[in-house]
């Protein structure tokens, strides 16, 4: 055989091999495209899902629910009074990696560990003091030894503070290696503290108050959700495919407190009570005159002891239900002058050596008088600047005493007796004892024209002289200016009157002067030298002691050691002089503890309002002087 | 159809697939465009789907910078109001020796002409 046959031979021999492997090559592919559609027809007809096996190809998904931010209440000129943000509590497990470097006998990387534990403790300490660097270390060791995967680090801790302790020793490792469990949870925060608690409120649980509990839904905002996949590189992101809804956070709410003027009441009022261990409360109420927008709402009290510090613990201005003395005398004043009865206020009655026949106890002030004077005869203005019982009384008996309805419609008229809406809820209801009812008797029109048998709120005492102070229009109280969303203003709510007027301009120009006169000659001239003028009237009052409190003593106003419990008021309202709008209405009560002393409303409320009078006149734009050039100044720059 | 040409067609197909020229034999070459493009419209959906997922898991890390800067906003200015008010700034004052306290008179107020 020839070299070139061999050469053809070779040639074929290895095409055929080529070809053998290719068409074995080729059924391979065939065997495994057959297989293919029989797996295919199997899958289809009777294959069974494998729960296990279709959670490897399903895409893993979580349902996220995004907690809204709760709304912030907000001062009138936009200062946070309550703001939302996440505190952190801190745990550790002192477990971590321990059993990893256990099965792989790695002693050394234990030992490792354990050396930047030390260096943790001594940051540690360096952070929260309460603990020593070797009291951390043996903690974090201890735990370690013990198996504590849930070691206590600290509460509450803010984000500030959460950054820094991520940067220790071990923790800036992660939390698969240095073992820091951070759990976050939103926490409201008063920046504030303890300044107008009671008006701002709180929500915990079933516990609700204040504006955060009557405003609630508009603070809340809307939860939501929505689904996270993750995605090749480990990352969780929205799953567009799946529904979601957008979280709302809450709105804001802006109030019409003044965080200035709340904070002169608050430390006026501590200033006159908080070293006196026989007072248990005392209040504040700042009132714009014009419109009834609360500028400041104090309610400091004590606990069951004197021993107890004052906090904001209950509203008293809008719960303490009670008969409020002698500032009522302005509501008989002012009924008897809208009536026609009392034409001016230098009209006399006779003294009668102050008895009012029919029941009525002597008012032995009246003795004193006449003895000073001479007088057997006394001027409505006179009794009113002395707060006399007998005068009111006399002059309620003598005008009402046919009609007595007339009068208590005038106690109505002036919203005295019903409870009105207001921003906070529970205001309390007004008891008032008008003929037909069980508590009318013969003596009550006499002691309802002084202050007693009526029992009413401090705010509707503001609300009151607030109309006075208003020419007769008498204002809603409010708290609530609007409600905005990211600054915008969402709903406003607008200045409204409960009694558009209770009575002529005429009539409250005449009843201010007599509340001046009580300031300039009156029971409450530690007022007659404060920075502005101011008119108003002092009021004490029994308070009607409880079952407990009384102790087996048969009178309701003392107990058994014959102490009583007092409740002194100044309410007015400033400036006050003729030529002056009033701007601001004011009340200041102190309530007592049962006592032996009297608590008159000249002395702490008039001095606690004159601190708030002059410390207003320094900080409110109203009282300003302006200073005008009075002669050419040459410009100094370029300008023609 | 005959079955005999029948089960010549079948020895055809088979013999195509053996040899590895089925396509050209169906003259599937004409259609290699429309298989490129498929491919090339497969590739972009991927790509895509892969910017998605960049993007939203850039906008995720976003949020959650914002929502860090939220909360230290609100405690600064938490801490800042705290020692804004009035009686705080008085009694730090006077912590410090300083007898500046609360105004007693108001601001006087410079008016243009």
């Amino acid at each position: 055989m020839s070299s070139r046959e061999s050469e053809i031979r070779d040639t074929i021999e290895n095409r055929d091999r080529i070809h053998v492997v290719m068409f074995f090559l080729s059924l391979l592919f065939l065997a495994l495209g057959v297989a293919i559609i029989v797996w295919v027809v199997k899958i289809q007809t009777s294959y069974t899902v494998d729960d296990k096996v279709i959670g490897l190809f399903r895409p893993v998904v979580q349902k996220h629910v995004d907690i809204p931010v709760r709304g912030r209440i907000l001062a009138t000129d936009g200062r946070p009074l309550a703001i939302s943000a996440p505190l952190y509590d801190l745990h550790m497990d002192c477990t971590v990696l321990k059993q990893n470097y256990i099965d792989r006998g790695k002693d050394s990387l234990e030992r490792v560990w354990q050396d930047k534990a030390r260096l943790l403790g001594a940051a540690l300490a360096g952070e929260f003091r309460e603990k020593s660097a070797e009291g951390w270390t043996n903690a974090i060791l201890t735990g370690r030894s013990k198996g504590s995967k849930y070691l206590l680090i600290r509460k509450n801790v803010d984000l500030e503070t959460l950054r820094r302790i991520q940067t220790f020793p071990l923790y800036k490792e992660g939390p698969y290696r240095g073992g820091l469990i951070v759990e976050a949870h939103e926490e409201r925060i008063y920046p504030y503290d303890s300044l107008a608690r009671r008006v701002i409120g709180y929500v915990k649980e079933q516990n609700r108050i204040g504006l955060e509990n009557s405003y609630d839904s508009e603070l809340h905002g809307r939860d939501g959700y929505e689904w996270r996949r993750v995605t090749d590189d480990g990352s969780w992101v929205r799953d567009l495919d799946s529904t979601s809804v957008q979280v709302q956070d809450g709105n804001d709410i802006r109030t019409t407190l003044n965080v200035d003027f709340q904070d002169i009441a608050d430390k006026a009022l501590r200033a006159q009570i908080d070293g006196d261990d026989e007072v248990r409360a005392g209040i504040c109420i700042i009132m714009e005159a014009k419109t009834g927008a609360i500028r400041a709402m104090v309610n400091l009290s004590r606990g069951a002891t004197p021993q107890t510090t004052l906090w904001e613990r209950e509203n008293l201005v809008l719960r303490q239900v009670g008969e409020q003395g002698s500032v009522m005398k302005t509501v008989t004043l002012l009924s008897l002058v809208e009536d026609g009865y009392v034409k001016t206020l230098e009209q006399t009655i006779p003294t009668n050596n102050g008895f009012v026949p029919g029941g009525y106890n002597q008012d032995v002030h009246i003795l004193d008088y006449q003895r000073e004077t001479g007088r057997r005869d006394i001027s409505v203005m006179h009794g009113f600047e002395i707060s006399s019982n007998y005068v009111f009384t006399y002059l309620a008996e003598n005008y009402y005493g046919k009609q007595p309805q007339e009068m208590f419609d005038h106690i109505y008229s002036y919203r005295l007796g019903e409870a009105f809406d207001f921003d906070i809820p529970g205001l309390g209801t007004p008891v008032v004892n008008r003929p037909g009812t069980p508590g009318w008797s013969r003596t009550t029109l006499g002691t309802t024209a002084y202050g007693y048998s009526i029992s009413v709120t401090p705010l509707h005492i503001a609300t009151f002289y607030n109309g006075i102070a208003n020419k007769g229009s008498m204002m809603k109280p409010y708290l609530v200016e609007s409600v905005e969303k990211d600054g915008k203003v969402v709903k406003r709510f607008e200045p409204s009157a409960l009694n558009s007027s209770i009575c002529s301009p005429a009539t409250a120009d005449t009843v201010t002067r007599a509340l001046r006169a009580v300031v300039n000659t009156g029971t409450a001239t530690r007022l007659k030298k404060a920075r502005l003028s101011v008119a108003g009237k002092t009021g004490t009052a029994r308070v009607v002691l409880s079952a407990d409190e009384r102790g087996g003593s048969r009178d309701p106003y003392s107990d058994s050691q014959g102490r009583k419990k007092f409740q002194g008021t100044f309410v007015g309202f400033f400036p006050a002089d003729p030529d002056e709008e009033p701007k601001y209405t004011i009340l200041v009560t102190v309530y007592s503890y049962p006592s032996h002393h009297n608590f008159y409303g000249g002395t702490k409320p008039a001095l606690a309002v004159r601190e708030i009078v002059d410390k207003i006149y320094a900080l409110d734009d109203t009282w300003r002087p302006e200073l005008r050039p009075t002669a050419k100044v040459p410009l100094m720059t370029d300008e023609k | 159809m005959t079955v005999k040409n029948f089960w010549l067609s079948v020895r055809n197909v088979f013999r195509a697939l053996r040899n590895g020229d089925l396509l050209l034999r169906v003259k599937a070459d004409k259609y290699y465009i429309h298989v490129m493009y498929a491919f090339l419209l497969m590739w972009i959906s991927i790509m895509l789907s892969l910017q998605v997922d960049k993007t939203l898991t850039r906008a995720g890390a976003n949020k959650a910078a914002l929502e860090e800067l939220r909360i230290h906003h609100t405690e600064s200015e938490a801490a800042l109001v705290k020692i804004k008010s009035a009686s705080a700034t008085e009694t730090r004052l006077k912590k410090l020796g300083s007898e500046a306290a609360m105004p007693q008179e108001p601001a006087t107020v410079i008016k243009k002409k």
